[in-house]
């Protein structure tokens, strides 16, 4: 309840408020609209506040933007480690950079006289919950390690579900609170931009970059009456411009609708013989379809899937293989030269975990960085997944098809370690041991 | 050629005596707001001295007005000097090119009911001054006209940027009778041809009147950003610290258009102010701001149009400049001191924005000598004494002609060829062939000496302020009401000024 109202009405609030609360103060009240320098009163402690502050939180801003915006792309450059730690590092760098600075400004309002002949309750109101936010955003960073990761599969799916207007609070459901807190500020911040000084990010005058260095102003008509002809002749070339503009948009469109027609009145005309080919192939592809499927099927009915030689699994490297459910999974050799079978579905959002066992014999999800245990399948602290990865019952079998030992669905060891020749030796992943468990 | 008008004005630094009514006019009508208690949109600064805001001249530091950017193959660019388009990016949250509250004063008032309240004692009560920006006592390190008639001073005078000019020995000259050398610079808003505010405003607020030329700044669009007030090299444009806005000089356009002059001209006790259109061709105004320093006022007077030339008229009425417009560019006053006679010269064109404020250089000859307690004339040869001027004629050339001794010599020896010819015809104590060969050399004529003598000493306010109908109730929205912005924190605005949230 309190999640859908924070994480659903006040971002739709805070979006719609601070659209059309800016649009009508730009619009209506534009004597209001500044930046509302104090340099002039108060110019050395600015120079220590204003700077660091605006520098890092506009670096810190367009990271989340291109996480928010570009998923993909940030995830692509993120996949290296070494681009990973320098953006973490980074980030964190420049939120201190940021705090510094708004403290010094926080610091000159507090202390200034000049400053606070200046100041509103809003400017207090403004400048404690940038504090609080970006805190709050640092300890998030630092107490959960690779956020510039998880975000883009957290917080950047949540966003979406808000803009595509199907909202969808279970991406940042299990974030931990502080991280929730989080979100919940940048809303109030967009909430409060038309009502305070905030509304100055609005009014960056890019425009600046494009435009003539002089500006001219006629107001009187008989200066438009007199140029009259050369208007006219300007508003005939534009529209020509615009009438081409169309025209060639136009065009393109039609490229697809025109290349269709033609086809079907001069296009290649097909032989009886072509025509039959062409099902022929249909029919056969449709085929390999269906035995894949029946192929699947019988695996998910047999009792037993052959995991592989006992011979041939590593305590430090495992092997995957796929489940009765057609997930992946993983197989390990145990210290008691038994196999140790364990899902490779990450229980957070389902990714395949990697193979490799790390120094303290845990394997690692490279979506979103939780380490798990292949002992007991739990996941670190802190990891974005909360449930253990499941361990799989095994049936080991020599040569003739006799089971030499089995571990059923409740963990429990029956059997011991074949002596002799690893080689003849085969590991099933065994249905009937999880079902008798049940049972 | 694209031929436009543009209300200017000529200063007669002989005749302003330092009053500062036209400060005081101009601040009781503009700037009596609050936010705008230091501002002073229209001041009267003592030469030699540091000026208002203090050393606003130093463009080294506060990197006003343009530069001139050659490139390799000949061709040449002007750039503003700070402030252009990434400059003003890096800066827009701080820029060291401001100049801040100290370098203009803290606005004061006194408490003035601590006269009526104080409880009856042995002392007479007091009414300490307070800051009008934080309202507690404060100790006032400077005011307005701080410096005034303090050119002896060695804290002002001496500190004078434009004193680079001179040799140690005459400085040495200059200081030698440090008492009574000095003269008064009023200053205005220029409204610049070539204005590097409206160059530099990131929000493009700052625009220039087609009509009149009239700088003004859109007080809706601007957003205080204050590149502005870095990038006017005479420091013209003030941050209101209330409302977050920018404000300049208006050419009071309220009087102008309702046909009165503005408030400092009509107030000037000394009749210094001259007001005048003058027509100039703005394609030529990038180019002649290009030239050399040297050649930089001749190359002003090259884009300033003449208004009697057919064809200029015929391209100014393509342009809408109405007839009215035109018939007062041939009467304008302006025009008779630019570019007839050459006497009027305009202020650190150097930094080329082609101002459109021009003053006439003050004639400081030295009159006479005191010596072992003796004082003596040396009037007869006080024309040739030019060199020997009171304030040397190298200091006036770095603030009126970009350093062109030639220039400002003209105008001197004109200047002072009026006043043989004057004296000769009342007095006739001059020998007449004197003053005919000071005639020739000055390069001036009888009638042309008559027409100076009667526009600086006679005319009347019709003729020092030929003003053109400006009809601007025929395109404006009418904005808010005076009666309810006078005293609030802005005017000209459609709605009521206030600062924003």
């Amino acid at each position: 309840m309190i999640d859908s109202l924070l994480l659903i009405a006040l971002p739709y609030v805070a979006i719609v408020v601070c659209i059309v609360g800016s649009v009508w103060r730009i619009r209506t009240q534009a004597f209001g609209l500044s930046a509302l320098s104090s340099q002039f009163l108060e110019s050395r402690k600015l120079l220590w506040g204003s700077l660091p502050w605006h520098i890092g939180i506009g670096l810190i801003l367009a990271g989340h933007l291109i996480a928010l915006f570009c998923p993909e792309l940030w995830r692509s450059l993120l996949a290296n480690p070494t681009i990973l730690l320098v953006i973490e590092s980074a980030g964190i760098g420049l939120a201190c950079l940021s705090v510094v600075g708004l403290m010094v400004l926080f610091w000159r309002r507090l202390t200034s006289a000049r400053i606070q002949a200046v100041t509103s309750v809003m400017d207090l109101v403004v400048l404690t919950l940038l504090l609080g936010q970006i805190v709050i955003g640092m300890i998030v960073a630092l107490q959960y390690h690779w956020g510039a990761v998880w975000a883009t599969t957290t917080a950047t799916p949540y966003v979406w579900s808000l803009a595509t207007l199907q909202p969808d609070v279970s991406f940042v459901a299990d974030l931990p609170p502080l991280m929730k807190a989080h979100i919940v500020g940048a809303w109030l911040l967009i909430l409060l931009i038309p009502f305070s000084r905030l509304i100055h990010i609005f009014t960056v005058p890019l425009e600046y970059l494009f435009r003539p260095p002089q500006k001219v102003v006629w107001t009187n008509p008989r200066h438009h009456e007199a140029t009259a002809f050369l208007s006219d002749d300007e508003a005939r070339r534009d529209f020509i411009k615009g009438m081409a503009a169309l025209f060639v948009g136009g065009a393109l469109l039609s490229v697809g609708a025109l290349d269709k027609v033609f086809r079907f009145f001069f296009g290649p005309r097909l032989s009886p013989k072509e025509e039959a080919e062409i099902m022929g192939t249909r029919v056969k592809r449709l085929e390999a379809t269906a035995n894949e499927k029946k192929l699947e099927l019988e695996r998910q009915t047999s009792d037993y899937i052959f995991v592989a030689k006992l011979s041939e699994l590593q305590a430090k490297e495992g092997k995957y293989f796929i489940d009765f459910a057609m997930c992946p999974a993983l197989a390990f050799l145990d210290g008691n030269n038994l196999p140790n079978l364990i899902s490779a579905k990450c229980t957070h959002l389902g990714c395949t975990v990697l193979n490799q066992v790390d120094s303290q014999g845990r394997i690692l999800c490279p979506c979103h960085l939780s380490y798990f245990d292949i002992a007991t399948g739990v996941p670190n602290a802190g990891a974005p997944a909360k449930e253990p990865l499941p361990h799989l019952p095994w049936a080991v079998m020599d040569e003739s098809g006799k089971m030499v030992a089995h571990k059923s669905a409740n963990g429990k060891i029956i059997g011991t370690a074949p002596a002799g020749n690893a080689e003849s030796y085969s590991v099933f992943l065994a249905k009937h041991l999880a079902e008798e468990s049940k049972a | 050629m694209d031929v436009r008008a543009q209300v200017s004005m000529v200063f007669h630094l002989d005749k302003c005596i330092g009053c500062h009514t036209c400060s005081i006019a101009c601040k009781n009508i503009w700037t009596d707001r609050q936010g705008t208690e230091y501002m002073w949109w229209n001041n009267v600064e003592t030469k030699p001295g540091t000026g208002f805001p203090v050393l606003w001249e130093d463009q080294k530091h506060y990197k006003g007005g343009w530069k001139v950017n050659g490139n390799g193959n000949g061709k040449k660019d002007l750039e503003l000097l700070s402030q252009n388009k990434w400059d003003a990016f890096i800066k827009l949250f701080y820029n060291p090119n401001q100049p801040g509250l100290e370098d203009y004063y803290e606005p004061w008032t006194y408490k003035y009911q601590d006269l009526f309240d104080s409880p009856a004692g042995n002392d007479q009560p007091t009414a300490i001054p307070v800051s009008q920006i934080t309202g507690e006592p404060m100790d006032i390190q400077a005011g307005p006209n701080w410096d005034d008639d303090l050119s002896g001073s060695n804290q002002y005078a001496a500190n004078d940027i434009n004193l680079d000019a001179l040799s140690d020995e005459e400085r040495a000259q200059l200081f030698e009778i440090e008492q009574i050398s000095m003269f008064y610079l009023p200053r205005m808003c220029n409204h610049c041809a070539n204005p590097s505010c409206v160059a530099s405003c990131p929000s493009g607020a700052l625009y220039k009147r087609g009509e009149d030329g009239i700088v003004l700044i859109n007080q809706d669009l601007c957003r205080g950003w204050r590149a502005c007030v870095a990038a006017c090299p005479y420091k013209k444009i003030y941050y209101n610290w209330k409302t977050g806005k920018s404000e300049k000089c208006i050419l009071c356009y309220p009087r102008l258009e309702t046909g009165q002059p503005p408030a400092c001209f009509q107030s000037c006790v000394g009749r210094i102010r001259y007001l005048g259109v003058l027509l100039y061709d703005a394609e030529r105004v990038a180019d002649a701001m290009k030239v050399p320093d040297e050649a930089l006022v001749e190359a002003q007077r090259g884009a300033i149009c003449n208004p009697f030339d057919e064809k200029v008229i015929a391209a100014a009425k393509k342009n809408g400049v109405s007839d009215e417009f035109i018939f007062a560019a041939q009467k304008s006053p302006v025009w008779k001191y630019v570019m007839e006679w050459k006497l009027a010269l305009p202020l650190h064109i150097e930094y080329r924005t082609m101002p459109m404020l021009f003053y006439v250089p003050p004639l400081l000859p030295v009159m006479g000598k005191s010596e072992n307690g003796k004082y003596e004339h040396l009037s007869e040869n006080f024309f040739s004494g030019l060199e020997n001027a009171r304030v040397p004629v190298k200091y006036l050339a770095k603030l009126f002609s970009a350093g062109n001794v030639e220039l400002i010599e003209a105008s001197l020896k004109k200047i002072m060829a009026v006043r043989h010819y004057k004296r000769s015809l009342e007095l006739g104590d001059f020998d007449i062939k004197l003053v005919n060969k000071i005639m020739r050399e000055a390069d001036l004529s009888p009638t042309q000496a008559e027409e100076i003598y009667s526009l600086t000493t006679l005319a009347t306010p019709y003729e020092r302020f030929v003003l053109p109908p400006i009809q601007r109730e025929e395109a404006m929205s009418p904005t808010c009401s005076p009666e309810v912005c006078k005293g609030c924190e802005g005017f000209g605005c459609d709605e009521v000024p206030h600062r924003g949230p």
